[in-house]
C-alpha cells in the first residue's frame, strides 16, 4: 500500500505539519525501524494530496523560536476519499513471494542446493521472529495494545512462513521429480502464408451464377 | 563457560536388525545462562538428547559432561543426586501430584532430599511468588489452569536452586497465550535468574524466545543459529544511514 491514506487519516484526526505527520505514522507502526518513511516521501505525498484537493495548506506563524511551518487540513473531499478507502477490503499479496521464486529458480538453474536455501531462509525467519517476540514483550498491554497487535500480526505471519518451509522441505523430492510450470509456446504474430488461419492467398471470390 | 557439553553422543535403541539410531555423534555445548531451543521433526531425537543430558537415560556411546564432570562415570546414586540438585525438569503434562497443593508440589524436590517441610515450603513459596502465584499456594492442581499448573512445575524445577533447567515440550499442552507466558517465564529463568535453560519444542513461536536454536534431523545436528542479530542490525543501520545521506 502507499502511505497516502494513512497520511490522510492522520490529518483528519487533527491538522498537522509534515514532520509531525511523519512521526505520527512511525509511532502508529511501532517505530521507524518497523516502517521507515523518508521526509521526501511525506512531502511528495502531501503535495499530491493538496493537488487532488484532499487537503489544504495553511501557514502556522510559529511561536517564540519556532519557525513558521505549513500545516495541512483535510477537506470535505478528503474526508470522502478517506471513507471510501476505509470501506474497501484489503487483498493480501500472497502470490508475490520472493522466496518461492528464489527456490524455483534455484531448482531450474541448478545453481543452489534447495535444502540449503530452505535452511538459510528458516534461520532468517527465526531471527525475525525472535526480534518481533522480544519487541512485543517490551510493550505494556495496558497502554500499548496497538503496537502489540501489529507485532502479533507479524509473528503469526512468520509462524505461517516457517510452517510452509517445513512443508516445502518434506515435499522437495516430489517437486524435484516433476516438470516445473512452463508456458505453452504459441506462435506469435500473423500466421505464415498458407498456414491454417492465414488469409493468403485471399479466397477466390465466389462469382454469383446470375 | 559451557555448563553442558556432549561428545559424539550416540543412542541406539533395539538390537539386531531392528536397531534405530536416535542420536548419531552429537557434539553440543551450552553456555552458562544461555537459553537454547532444540527443534526438529518428530522422531529426530530431540527428546532423547534431553533425556541423556538430564541423566534420565544412558548413552550407547559418547559422553555427557555437566559442569566438567562426565555423567557416564557416575553410579545410580550419584546420578540421582545430580538430577535432584543440579537439574530441574519441566514436562509437557506438568506431572504435578494431584493430592498435593501448589506449594507442596513446588517444595517436593527439597522434601525428597530430606529438608524439613516448613523450610522446603518456604523455598517453594518464594518461587511461586516470583511467578505470580502467591495467592494460589494452597490450590490443588485441578483447581489451577494449565498455564498456572505449568508455572507451579517451573517453580518446582527451581526449588532446589539447580543451575540447569531441562524442559521437554513445556508448552505442548497449553493454548497459545499460556504457551507464550511459559516461554517468556523460561526466558526470565535464564536472563533474570541466571539459570541455563535447554528446551525441546516443535513450535517455532516458542523457540523464538530462545537465544539459540539447535536443529536436529535424523539424530544429527544439521544447523545451529543465534537468534539475536544485534551486530548485524547495527551494521545494516549504519549502511542505511550512509545510503540515506546520498538521497
Amino acid at each position: 500500500m502507499s502511505i497516502r491514506h494513512a497520511i490522510l487519516g492522520l490529518i483528519s484526526q487533527k491538522p498537522r505539519h509534515g514532520y509531525e505527520t511523519r512521526i505520527a505514522f512511525e509511532a502508529l507502526v511501532g517505530g521507524g525501524e518497523n516502517w521507515e518513511v523518508k521526509p521526501a516521501q511525506i512531502y511528495t505525498t502531501l503535495d499530491r494530496l493538496e493537488e487532488a484537493g484532499l487537503v489544504v495548506r495553511s501557514s502556522d506563524l510559529g511561536e517564540g523560536e519556532e519557525p513558521s511551518r505549513r500545516v495541512y487540513m483535510i477537506t470535505l473531499q478528503g474526508e470522502e476519499a478517506l471513507r471510501e478507502w476505509l470501506a474497501s477490503g484489503v487483498v493480501p499479496a500472497h502470490q508475490r513471494d520472493e522466496f518461492f521464486i528464489k527456490l524455483m529458480v534455484g531448482l531450474i538453474s541448478g545453481q543452489a542446493d534447495p535444502e540449503r536455501l530452505i535452511q538459510k531462509q528458516r534461520v532468517l525467519l527465526f531471527q525475525e521472529l525472535h526480534a518481533a517476540t522480544v519487541q512485543r514483550d517490551s510493550y505494556d498491554p495496558r497502554t500499548e495494545m496497538a503496537q502489540i497487535l501489529l507485532l502479533d500480526k507479524a509473528i503469526m505471519h512468520l509462524e505461517a512462513d516457517l510452517r510452509w518451509l517445513d512443508m516445502t522441505e518434506m515435499r522437495l523430492e516430489t517437486i524435484k521429480g516433476q516438470p516445473l510450470p512452463e508456458p505453452e509456446i504459441r506462435p506469435r504474430g500473423r500466421p505464415r502464408k498458407g498456414d491454417k488461419g492465414s488469409t493468403y492467398p485471399p479466397p477466390k471470390k465466389v462469382v454469383s451464377p446470375l | 563457560m559451557s555448563i553442558i557439553s556432549t561428545q559424539n553422543l550416540t543412542k541406539i535403541f533395539g538390537s539386531g536388525a531392528a536397531t534405530v539410531t536416535a542420536l548419531d555423534h552429537v557434539n553440543l555445548s551450552v553456555n552458562t545462562g544461555e537459553f537454547v531451543a532444540i527443534m526438529g521433526p518428530s522422531g529426530c531425537g530431540k527428546s532423547t538428547l534431553l533425556h541423556l543430558i538430564g541423566g534420565l537415560d544412558r548413552p550407547s556411546s559418547g559422553k555427557v559432561i555437566i559442569e566438567g564432570t562426565s555423567i557416564a562415570d557416575m553410579d545410580d546414586d550419584r546420578l540421582t543426586e545430580l538430577r535432584r540438585r543440579k537439574i530441574g525438569f519441566v514436562f509437557q503434562f506438568f506431572n504435578l501430584i494431584p493430592v498435593l497443593n501448589a506449594v507442596e508440589n513446588a517444595a517436593l524436590p527439597l522434601t525428597l532430599d530430606g529438608m524439613k517441610p516448613a523450610e522446603a515450603q518456604k523455598k517453594g513459596a518464594e518461587w511461586l511468588a516470583r511467578f505470580g502465584l502467591s495467592d494460589r499456594l494452597s490450590s490443588r492442581p485441578d483447581q489451577l489452569s494449565g498455564g498456572q499448573q505449568q508455572r507451579v512445575a517451573v517453580a518446582r524445577a527451581l526449588a532446589a536452586e539447580p543451575s540447569l533447567i531441562l524442559a521437554d515440550e513445556p508448552t505442548g499442552n497449553l493454548d497459545t497465550r499460556s504457551g507464550d507466558e511459559i516461554a517468556s517465564l523460561l526466558r526470565d529463568v535464564a536472563k533474570k535468574y541466571g539459570r541455563t535453560v535447554v528446551m525441546v519444542t516443535h513450535d517455532p513461536r516458542i523457540a523464538a524466545y530462545a537465544d539459540r536454536i539447535v536443529f536436529l534431523k535424523d539424530g544429527k545436528v544439521v544447523d545451529e543459529t543465534m537468534l539475536e542479530r544485534r551486530n548485524n542490525n547495527r551494521a545494516a543501520t549504519v549502511e542505511k544511514k550512509i545510503k540515506d545521506i546520498g538521497d
